[in-house]
């Protein structure tokens, strides 16, 4: 069951709804609003999901890292 | 027979003591409004127009019919064909988002014309409402037509009747001030806030950048409508001063919801077509400036006037007069397919007077332009690339204002997500979730475009949810003026090659 998720990318304009998987790593996360808002922002190698104001370990899965339906979630610069 | 200075003050100060029923029951707090005061608080309630039915006729038909002569001399379709392309997108902004959003307040003045707890109240109120119908009837009159031109247009009927995410937004604004709204929270709200504050942004600033860019018609039919609303925005400062003098936490809480509400709509309707879709040698001064003479200042005069403090997020509120509207259009830009008008791209001599005039984080909205510039760069330019350089994924809004989540700034979003009674909500902004949680039952059922699309009431699927929900076609969505086709765009792909 796909997980929705507010995702807010530093530079970015909009914060957007990203449908994460439970199993899906934070890195694939992070990858994911990315790719949403290439548009607007260019990609960037190093970067750090935050979560309730802590840094995530990207390695965690969506579950691992507790996130819930309607959660904020940043992408930031690493 | 009486002459006028005999019979219009008692006409219009004609207030009885009631014998079968109770105060109480002619004028509910519920519809009337709070603090509920015995008349004998109100018959002060004074005016300075003092206006006779006679003369409110005599007056609206003359105004009427200059409106009718510009119309005649000057607006019609091959007049308007000749206004300039972002221009006309604006007009197109103006012709949804008015005529409709007046005839609410034909509602709200018609509340006021019977449970006004004074009759010069009531009586005020009331040619406030044929006020608003005539703001309602002049500019579907004025711009319907030129759906012959643009079916775009159709919008001018058609906005409020829609699932348009911006209609949500216009309807969850103007049905609580006006539509749902209680006769004094109503004037204080609409007369006060909006209509000596706000409303100068469109029918003054408007009205001149019309006059620069040599729309008479639009700047006719705007400082005709101002007209009106000098008058009958009188109603709400006397209304004001009575509930200051009864409970003035109450005022101050009215004023500083309503100034934020009034902020986050207007920023948007007003603040895109100053700084966006006006052409830059026919921007006279900026939305910011425009904003900082003629609202802010007046504002606050108005606070002094009835010993109100400013609002306790005055600091944040001008921060956002540097930021908040240009967060808005770029992500509009990028979802512009989801709206009914078209978007330009701002080229460097356009950004360099943004960054002139908005240097404070023009350098991060710098970069997301020249992204986006990049990617029509990219694909190129044409009708057939608009959805290559259009958002894929769903923006996300605010459960207050159910406008984008794009405050704060490019660097850090100031979205905020709240757990209330065991459901989750999210909010653009401290005001929005600060407003929300001092009224929650009038806000907690409402939902904003993503819960509705969670829920299954509306398409995920963008090109469903245009069509299906937000009633739009290819024909009449929004797309780049120039798909994406721009001399300075051109002469970049020249210099790379």
């Amino acid at each position: 069951m796909p997980v929705p998720l507010y995702g807010f990318l530093q530079g970015d304009t909009v914060g957007l709804l990203i449908l994460a998987e439970e199993g899906e790593t934070l890195q694939a996360l992070a990858q994911k609003l990315q790719d949403a808002a290439s548009l607007r922002v260019a990609g960037r190698d190093q970067v750090r999901i935050v979560y309730n104001d802590k840094t995530m370990d990207l390695t965690m899965t969506v579950a691992q890292a507790g996130l819930q339906a309607l959660d904020r979630f940043d992408v930031v610069s690493g | 027979m009486l002459g006028r200075e005999e019979w219009l003050p008692l006409a219009r100060k004609l207030d009885w003591d009631y014998s079968y029923v109770r105060e109480e029951e002619v004028f509910p707090e519920v519809i009337s409004g709070r603090p509920w005061l015995p008349h004998s608080e109100w018959k002060d309630w004074e005016e300075s127009f003092k206006t006779s039915y006679r003369e409110y006729v005599d007056n609206q038909y003359e105004k009427d019919m200059a409106v009718q002569a510009v119309h005649d001399a000057v607006g019609r379709i091959e007049n308007v064909q000749k206004l300039a392309l972002p221009w006309l997108n604006s007009l197109k902004v103006h012709a949804a988002a008015l005529p409709l959003a007046e005839f609410t307040g034909v509602i709200g003045n018609l509340r006021g014309a019977r449970f006004g707890r004074d009759s010069a109240w009531r009586t005020m109120a009331t040619f406030g409402a044929l006020d608003e119908y005539r703001h309602t009837q002049i500019p579907l009159l004025l711009f319907h037509p030129l759906l012959r031109l643009d079916s775009q247009f159709d919008w001018a009927h058609k906005f409020y009747h829609t699932n348009n995410w911006f209609a949500i937004a216009a309807r969850h604004f103007f049905d609580e001030l006006t539509v749902g709204q209680n006769a004094i929270e109503f004037h204080i709200a609409t007369n006060v806030v909006l209509e000596t504050g706000f409303t100068n942004l469109q029918f003054v600033g408007l009205a001149s950048l019309a006059r620069e860019s040599s729309d008479h018609m639009f700047e006719r039919m705007v400082t005709s409508i101002q007209t009106d609303e000098a008058r009958h925005a009188q109603i709400g400062h006397p209304v004001l001063a009575t509930v200051m003098k009864h409970d003035p936490a109450y005022a101050q809480y009215l004023v500083d919801k309503w100034f934020w509400r009034n902020w986050r709509i207007f920023s948007i309707l007003t603040g895109l077509s100053i700084d966006y879709l006006t052409a830059p040698d026919q921007r006279p001064y900026s939305f910011k400036e425009f904003m900082e003479e003629w609202i802010i200042d007046q504002f606050l005069r108005t606070l002094d006037e009835f010993g109100l403090d400013k609002p306790w997020y005055w600091d944040l509120f001008m921060d956002e007069l540097d930021i908040y509207h240009h967060m808005i259009y770029a992500s509009a830009y990028s979802y512009r397919a989801t709206l009914w008008f078209n978007f330009v791209v701002p080229g460097p001599a356009e950004r360099k007077w943004l960054r002139q005039k908005y240097p404070k984080y023009w350098d991060d909205m710098d970069a997301v332009w020249e992204q986006i510039s990049e990617r029509w760069r990219t694909v190129g330019p044409g009708a057939e690339n608009e959805f290559a350089v259009h958002g894929t994924a769903l923006p996300t809004f605010c459960d207050l204002c159910q406008l984008p989540l794009s405050a704060g700034t490019p660097r850090k979003n100031t979205a905020r997500v709240l757990v209330h009674d065991g459901r989750k909500y999210i909010f653009c902004s401290e005001p929005c979730q600060w407003i929300f949680l001092r009224e929650p039952e009038r806000y907690a059922n409402h939902k904003d475009v993503v819960k509705r699309v969670l829920s299954g009431e509306a398409p995920a699927q963008l090109p469903n949810l245009l069509t299906e929900y937000f009633n739009l076609t290819p024909e009449t969505w929004g797309k780049d003026v120039h798909h994406g086709d721009y001399e300075w765009l051109r002469a970049r792909k020249d210099s790379a090659a």
